[in-house]
């Protein structure tokens, strides 16, 4: 028999949107694999950071940043969003399919939101499949 | 600057696919401030081999090293363990880069991750324009100081041609006409003059089109 | 004017002529057939026809060829050579060979940058630039020498034309342009087309003023329009090409079948404005793979019967 997918899934959030991700996953998924990593600034994540991810095993990434015009520093989330861009590009030209790479726009300590993110990640990933590539 | 743009990953993964390890070596000068092959593009590079080779089912070992300029075999010797311990070298280096880390390590083979395309302005953050040709013989005292045999897609010496459309060049509305720009420039200076005079043929002799070019300095060498 | 070659174009500009040119491209083939049946619908209605030289850098017959398949026919050409393909070299080489085909008048051009034609990987040459190539026809003709100061032996003795776009940017710089090329040896200059007469208008006026129409002679670009669709591709789509929205309008109030026949009717117009410009010497009819309606045009327009001058 194959084993059941259990999709694992990294998300890099600024502070800002949420301090601790474990207490805003639904109850249900409390059990799922998601990792949260705390970033000062959405802008500092890194291209590099988001495909070590996927190196160690993720099956998708998420980047949570603050909504538009509400970055504490101004244009963080802007440069976030284009890296992200960026990388999933690099994501499709692998073949590593550029979707299993999202960003998104969370309003602060908004658990409703980000549980709703994580639900429909962890559905587009029983269509995407398991990472390729771990 | 010299600015050079990554080739795509899978132009790298056909360039690199014959070997079992390979460093993947950066300069962290030129290229890197044009994003194209400083530390942290090797990085990127990297990460994305690794996934891309791990997703085709190829054992591949990837490295990663940077020096402060593969153009100057002072930095390339401290490379020297991590070539060794490779079989190939991808480098993120400007074409003289490669050559330089080639002639180097005659046994090793080095090749190129990055097109080397020109040399340029940083105009804006991430936006590279291309302003010199290396031509040998300047001649940007006439010209205002915009070079028309750089920066006119047909190198027009005198003047513009009839395609010039709203100060931009026929060949790509998004450049600026070279002869706007030095119309400009002399208006700015009051030489209009200038655009009266009747340029030569430019003599080409020193523009590596006679073979590579040498620069010696003899108070230089010993 | 310098000049005194054997060709009729310089003979009928000299004495005070209104000269007709019609554009003649090759084919993208090596049928001379093309060519001799251009020539035929040509033949008696103009003075010279203008070969193009891979036009729009699209590979077609040679223009020194198709010139030689013309003078065989008994028309007097004129080989447009650009810059975009030969180095000084080649460019001289193919002058002399030109001459000694029989070759009388050139027109210098960079011409169009191969990005706009069939080869866009091409690599370009530009070793040297049109007002340059003028120059180099003219040192051959006057002093009798190549470009390395080599005396050449029989040398080549052209009527040089050049190109102008009064239409193009930046406009108070066309004039001084003009200026180069005469300095630079052109005796006839070849307009883009004219569709914007108050501004073609403009710059025969300030050419004037800087005494430049007293050195050369102007011949007027006009194109028959055959559509509106076409009229409004050039307006957007041709580098340097000014077609005015009425013009346009023009083409596209009548009927879709008489279209052509309005464009030739706006072209004959044109014709007879400019022959009232009295520093305008002739006409250049490009009539882009319509050379039949080439004829017509110039009958209608009264300038017939042409000159019989031998050449």
């Amino acid at each position: 028999m194959e084993k059941q997918f259990k999709p694992k899934i990294s998300v890099f959030h600024c502070i800002n949107v949420f301090g601790d991700g474990e207490v805003l996953l639904p109850p249900e998924r409390q059990d799922a694999a998601v990792e949260f990593i705390k970033l000062p600034c959405s802008s500092m994540i890194k291209d590099v950071f988001m495909l070590r991810a996927f190196e160690a095993g993720a099956d998708a990434v998420m980047v949570m940043v603050c909504p538009e015009g509400a970055c504490r520093y101004v244009e963080g989330n802007l440069r976030a969003k284009k890296r992200v861009g960026w990388v999933k590009n690099l994501l499709d030209e692998i073949g590593l399919d550029g979707r299993r790479l999202g960003l998104f726009n969370v309003p602060s300590e908004d658990a409703a939101v980000v549980g709703q993110i994580i639900e429909q990640t962890l559905s587009d990933l029983a269509d995407l499949g398991p990472n390729p590539a771990a | 600057m010299i600015v050079g743009e990554q080739k795509s990953i899978e132009e790298i993964k056909k360039i690199v696919s014959p070997y079992k390890k390979v460093l993947i070596l950066g300069c962290g000068t030129c290229v890197k401030t044009c994003f194209a092959g400083g530390e942290d593009e090797v990085a990127v590079l990297a990460s994305a081999l690794r996934l891309a080779f791990k997703k085709d089912g190829r054992q591949i070992e990837v490295e990663e090293f940077t020096v402060e300029r593969q153009c100057e075999d002072e930095f390339v010797q401290e490379s020297a363990e991590a070539i060794d311990r490779n079989e190939s070298v991808l480098s993120l280096a400007c074409g003289a880069g490669v050559q330089a880390i080639a002639r180097r390590y005659e046994e090793t083979p080095v090749l190129p991750g990055v097109n080397t395309t020109f040399l340029g302005v940083l105009e804006k953050h991430g936006l590279f324009t291309e302003e010199c040709s290396g031509c040998g013989d300047c001649q940007l005292a006439v010209f205002g100081s915009v070079c028309p045999y750089t920066r006119c897609a047909k190198k027009l010496l005198n003047g513009p041609c009839g395609g010039s459309r709203e100060g931009k060049c026929e060949v790509d509305p998004e450049t600026d006409c070279a002869w706007n720009l030095i119309i400009h420039r002399l208006k700015m200076l009051g030489q209009l003059n200038n655009l009266r005079v009747y340029i030569p043929p430019k003599n080409w002799s020193g523009s590596g089109s006679c073979g590579p070019r040498k620069l010696i300095r003899k108070d230089h060498i010993l | 004017m310098k000049g005194n070659t054997a060709g009729k174009l310089e003979k009928i500009l000299s004495s005070d002529g209104f000269a007709i040119t019609a554009e003649c491209g090759p084919p993208r083939g090596a049928d001379a057939q093309v060519i001799r049946n251009k020539a035929q619908v040509l033949n008696g209605y103009v003075d010279a026809v203008n070969v193009t030289d891979n036009q729009t850098a699209i590979v077609r017959m040679s223009s020194i060829a198709a010139c030689a398949h013309l003078m065989a026919m008994g028309l007097e050409p004129i080989m447009q050579m650009v810059t975009r393909d030969r180095n000084r070299i080649a460019l001289q080489s193919d002058i002399l060979g030109a001459y000694s085909l029989g070759i009388q008048n050139i027109l210098c051009l960079s011409g169009d940058h191969q990005t706009f034609g069939s080869h866009p990987e091409a690599l370009n040459v530009f070793d040297i630039d049109s007002m340059n190539l003028v120059r180099m026809v003219l040192d051959m003709r006057e002093e009798g020498r190549d470009m390395s100061g080599f005396d050449l032996k029989k040398p080549p003795r052209m009527f040089i034309g050049a190109a102008a776009n009064p239409f193009a940017d930046p406009f108070e710089y066309r004039v001084i342009r003009l200026a180069k090329k005469i300095d630079a040896g052109a005796d006839f200059i070849q307009t883009q087309c004219v569709y914007n007469m108050d501004r073609f208008k403009d710059w025969i006026r300030m050419a004037r003023e800087e005494g430049l129409t007293e050195k050369v002679h102007i011949l007027a670009g006009v194109t028959p329009l055959k559509s509106e669709g076409m009229a409004r591709y050039m307006a957007r789509r041709v580098a340097g090409m000014d077609v005015p929205e009425p013009l346009i309008k023009r083409m596209g109030g009548v009927p879709k079948k008489k279209a052509a026949e309005e464009g030739v009717k706006i072209c004959l117009e044109t014709i007879a404005e400019v022959r009232e410009i009295k520093d305008v010497h002739g006409i250049h009819i490009m009539a882009i793979e319509w050379e039949e309606i080439v004829g017509e045009i110039v009958e209608t327009a009264g300038l017939m019967p042409r000159p019989t001058l031998k050449s």
